[in-house]
């Protein structure tokens, strides 16, 4: 009888672990993404009632000038953002030495990555500023004219993405930190037998191993690249006129100051299905490294 | 495997740390959690969304009076002046304070139709208030009721500094001719002609609804804001002309979508800039001592003969209709806006009192005000309250693109008529 | 080791390679220096307009004591502890328990459920802006600290059960074998072989989960009002309303805010690093 049960519990027992979890994660965030879908067929100010009107938000959207200024950005955040992973291997094989001190010199350079990005925003707009800026100081004492990065639309987005790295490059040089811990002495020594040096032994003996860790870094970079808003919301609040936006941003200025929650949500679905192959991809490329080994 | 090693081995640590901070949380969570927040004889509950110190200390000063003299526990929220406009759609409609500060007119109408404001105006009758308010009565009233009680009045116009222009013998310009000429002399002394900080979009909307005024006068402004008028009306070519004009002329101070008013106020303050378009709460830039050296002069006439009128915005208190204590609410509210509590609350904005028995105010600012507001034939609030919200942002953008690309006038009011078509429908 | 390390027998190398570390290190701190600068200057000369040079009185005291006294930083950051050290617990057993099943054992729909769970962290959270809003006011729990921990605790638990699930299946299938042999249950397995093994896993998880919740802003907006339940971010942001001109006060708080995770993380810097090895990235 107690056997029955206890092998009754055991098979449960996977279950009963996954459970709470995956419970809160479908009620608050899954089920939270399907109704975003939901009340994108619908023109809804937020507080009255809800009128169907099928694809009618969609419809606007691609006509919609403003969409494809918050694609184009997305798409510069992503681009940008890639720089990340090998600017923090950079930082990383930098300070990868055992000398007394260093430890303290390592988490100087993460102290970016446990910023609010509140407070990472606010730091940047004021290097930014171009009458009392750090950036328009530097600027003027070698005799130029001081930019405003974030008042001209052809600069604004790469500002803030530069603002953006800061915190990311930590982060991925964090990531690389480790990788580099784990490296295999034996190979390493190897590769010092056989005579590689310098790049070769940095291409063919120290990349190859790095791969696991340079795919998380990736990954979490461009989950890095689309948590933009904050920064966004801090430094310009999507301006000059807009130019400056992102899907995310222009989605939540269309819901929260144009009263547009259909609007608004047909925007964070757009992003959802962005967002969907990618994650198919990164899916697809996990399990293969998986298979491998 | 050297890093699992290092790991493992300070792991003793590390464990009593996170202990420790673990049961620091917890104490401090079950601490706060639990402890009851209802004191006794009832309680009434504020949001406010009061952005000065001195405001919110003259707010907490009359809620202690009020809890000393009736017993009842006054709680104030203070929010963040911008995300208050985000939370109070959701407030509203649940966990709803008994009082909460808005502003008045189409943003109070907003709310009223929508049936989230409670009716007040048995307050009003009871209170005897009609009398005592005059004009601000109406940005309050929707249908003949009343749906909340005006507060500070912001009348709004240029401000310079006396002794910049006495330093430099300029005078407030009252023309156009006259705002031209005084920028050419501003701009020689190294200055801006005039500060303008348009990051949070606003103030390029004030300055619309300035020339519009002077150009259009009231009514087809206000036509304008209710979209009865195209944006690709002629009545607007004169318009964007004179901004275009302004703009070509270095008129504003560089950069202007980088920073907010707050930093334009820094830069009028700092002798950087002669003018600046905004409220009496321009002093808030000011060093305390250097308040008294700020003065108004109203937006110079630019078509003659326009009658002279101006954006004076309301700002507002209401019970919310959802308030769990509305008699209580009424009667703070009634305690809150008696002539010494109110004045010194609107005293410390520096902004006009709404009842015209307040005490007179010490400051100069103020009391220009409540002069000029005499001479001005008619109001309206500002862009961004006349008009609907959606409208308003798009407007405002389109406005904040145009003074750094005035060239693309045509695509911007074309996009512009599109959504006012699409908001007004 | 790689790079090669510098050979402790030659001084100079040593100290040309510290004094080259210490300049890019000066570089990459520079603003942040800068707002450390700012927020130890007085009044005046913000007021004046001298942002960056170097204060000519120090107000640190008074700057730092003006945002504990002066403003009600003092209450939100408490807030924000309170919200912050529940989540974190949360998210650690949760993603333990799911990160655990979802490695080592085999049942249809297994890769399904974890791809869920990958998805929906990589999507922008203002996506469920609306719906979770709603979803605390239907449940009551809106404008109370349940509302911020629920929902941290959820959108973490995603990014959390995939650096669990990873880092559990980079064990060693011999212990799962040998565990197994012995008869030893899933709940046994997980407490007397996993979790031994995890801890410092769980202090890389626990850093970056921390650093997440603390600086979250948005949700704080979102699902807040009241000033008694209010977190630092949003305080910080009320600070610069009221403050406007006062950039001294404005940094002095945006240290302030920074220190809780700078100093937990100067704490187990070592387990993250360790952690983040065993974890994230398999040996």
């Amino acid at each position: 009888m107690t056997s029955v049960w206890r092998r009754q519990l055991r098979r449960i027992s996977p279950f009963l672990f996954i459970l709470p979890g995956a419970l809160l994660f479908g009620t608050v965030i899954l089920l939270a993404c399907v109704e975003t879908v939901y009340i994108s067929f619908h023109d809804w100010d937020g507080m009255g009632a809800m009128r169907w009107i099928g694809f009618g938000n969609y419809a606007e959207l691609i006509a919609d000038p403003q969409f494809y200024v918050s694609l184009k950005n997305n798409l510069i955040w992503l681009a940008l953002f890639m720089l990340a992973p090998p600017l923090g291997l950079a930082l990383a094989l930098l300070v990868n030495q055992q000398i007394a001190g260093m430890r303290i010199v390592k988490s100087l350079f993460f102290m970016p990555l446990v910023l609010a990005s509140v407070t990472v925003g606010l730091v940047f707009g004021w290097v930014y500023d171009p009458n009392f800026g750090l950036l328009a100081l530097i600027v003027q004492a070698f005799g130029g004219e001081p930019p405003a990065l974030l008042s001209d639309e052809n600069t604004v987005t790469y500002a803030i993405v530069l603002a953006g790295l800061w915190p990311q490059v930590a982060f991925c040089m964090v990531l690389f930190l480790a990788g580099l811990n784990n490296l295999s002495s034996d190979l390493i020594g190897a590769g010092r037998v056989d005579g590689a040096r310098g790049l070769a032994m940095f291409r063919h003996v120290v990349l190859p191993q790095l791969t696991q860790v340079s795919f998380i870094a990736l990954a979490v970079s461009v989950i890095g690249a689309l948590r933009s808003f904050d920064m966004i919301a801090v430094m310009t609040a999507g301006g000059p006129f807009g130019s400056s936006t992102v899907l995310a941003y222009q989605m939540y200025e269309q819901s929260i100051f144009s009263y547009r929650f259909g609007y608004g949500a047909a925007i964070a679905t757009v992003l959802f299905v962005i967002m969907a192959a990618f994650i198919t991809w990164y899916l697809l490329m996990m399990n293969r490294m998986e298979r491998r080994g | 495997m050297t890093s699992m090693q290092k790991g493992s081995s300070i792991l003793g640590a590390s464990v009593s740390r996170r202990r420790l901070l673990v049961g620091a949380g917890t104490a401090i969570a079950a601490a706060s959690l639990f402890s009851p927040a209802v004191a006794k004889g009832g309680e009434v509950k504020i949001i406010s969304n009061l952005g000065g110190a001195e405001q919110r200390a003259v707010l907490a000063r009359v809620a202690a009076a009020y809890e000393a003299k009736t017993g009842v526990k006054v709680v104030i929220n203070n929010m963040d002046h911008e995300a208050h406009k985000t939370a109070i759609r959701s407030y509203l409609a649940v966990g709803a304070p008994d009082i909460c500060f808005w502003f008045s007119g189409n943003r109070m109408k907003t709310f009223v139709v929508r049936d989230m404001f409670d009716d007040i105006s048995d307050l009003v009758a009871r209170e005897g208030l009609a009398d005592k308010l005059g004009v601000t009565l109406s940005a309050v009233t929707v249908d003949g009721k009343q749906y909340g009680l005006p507060m500070a009045g912001i009348l709004w116009g240029l401000f310079y500094r006396k002794d910049v222009f006495a330093e430099k013998g300029w005078a407030p310009p009252k023309t156009y001719a006259e705002m031209l000429a005084l920028g050419q002399s501003a701009r020689s002394a190294g200055m801006a002609p005039m500060a303008m900080g348009t990051k949070e979009l606003w103030p390029t909307g004030g300055f619309f609804d300035h020339l519009n005024l002077r150009i259009n006068g009231l009514d087809k402004h206000m036509a304008l804001m209710e979209g009865k008028v195209a944006y690709t009306d002629p009545m607007l070519k004169p318009v964007f002309d004179t901004w275009e004009e302004l703009i070509k002329a270095d008129f504003f101070s560089p950069n202007g979508s980088s920073f907010g008013w707050e930093q334009a106020g820094a830069m009028l303050a700092q002798k950087k800039a002669a003018l600046m378009d905004l409220g009496g709460f321009v002093q808030s830039a000011f060093p305390k001592e250097e308040r008294d050296q700020i003065a108004y002069a109203p937006f110079p006439e630019l078509v003659s003969g326009m009658a002279r009128y101006e954006d004076f915005s309301v700002n507002s208190i209401h019970i919310p209709k959802k308030a769990a204590n509305k008699e209580g609410a009424r009667d703070f509210l009634a305690f809150f806006y008696a002539p010494e509590n109110l004045g010194d609350f609107i005293e410390a904005e520096g902004g006009i009192p709404p009842r015209n028995d307040c005490p007179p105010s010490k400051d100069a600012l103020v009391n220009t005000a409540v002069e000029e507001l005499k001479k001005v034939k008619g109001t309206a609030q500002y862009y961004d309250r006349d008009t609907d919200p959606d409208m308003a942002q798009e407007g405002m953008k389109g406005f904040q693109e145009f003074t750094i690309k005035p060239e693309r006038r045509e695509q911007i009011l074309a996009r512009l008529e599109k959504t006012r078509a699409r908001v007004f429908k | 080791m790689y790079p090669r390390p510098i050979p402790e027998e030659s001084p100079r190398a040593r100290l040309f390679y510290m004094a080259g570390v210490a300049l890019v290190l000066l570089l990459w701190l520079l603003p942040l220096c800068a707002v450390m600068l700012t927020s130890i200057k007085s009044t005046e000369e913000i007021m004046a307009g001298a942002y960056w040079t170097w204060p000519q009185r120090f107000s640190l005291i008074d700057n730092y004591t003006a945002v504990f006294t002066q403003t009600a930083m003092a209450r939100f950051f408490l807030n924000s502890l309170i919200i912050t050290v529940p989540s974190v617990i949360l998210v650690l057993i949760l993603s333990t328990l799911t990160g655990f099943v979802l490695a080592r054992y085999r049942f249809p729909g297994n890769w399904l459920v974890f791809a869920l769970f990958v998805g929906g962290n990589f999507l922008p959270a203002q996506i469920m802006m609306i719906p979770v809003r709603d979803l605390m006011v239907s449940l009551g729990l809106y404008d109370t600290f349940w509302a911020l921990i629920i929902f941290h605790t959820a959108f973490q638990t995603g990014f959390a059960t995939l650096f669990m699930r990873n880092f559990i299946s980079a064990l060693p299938d011999e212990l799962f074998q040998a565990a197994r042999a012995e008869g030893a249950s899933p709940a046994q397995t997980l407490i007397h072989v996993v979790a031994p093994l995890m801890r410092p896993a769980l202090a890389a998880l626990a850093i970056l989960t921390f650093t997440f919740v603390w600086n979250d802003y948005f949700w704080a907006v979102v699902l807040t009002q009241s000033d008694t339940v209010k977190p630092v971010t949003a305080g910080l942001n009320n600070l610069r309303g009221e403050w406007t001109s006062a950039w001294n006060i404005v940094a002095a708080a945006t240290i302030v805010v920074a220190i809780p995770p700078v100093t937990m993380f100067f704490l187990m810097q070592r387990h993250f690093i360790a952690g983040l090895t065993m974890g994230a990235v398999k040996g």
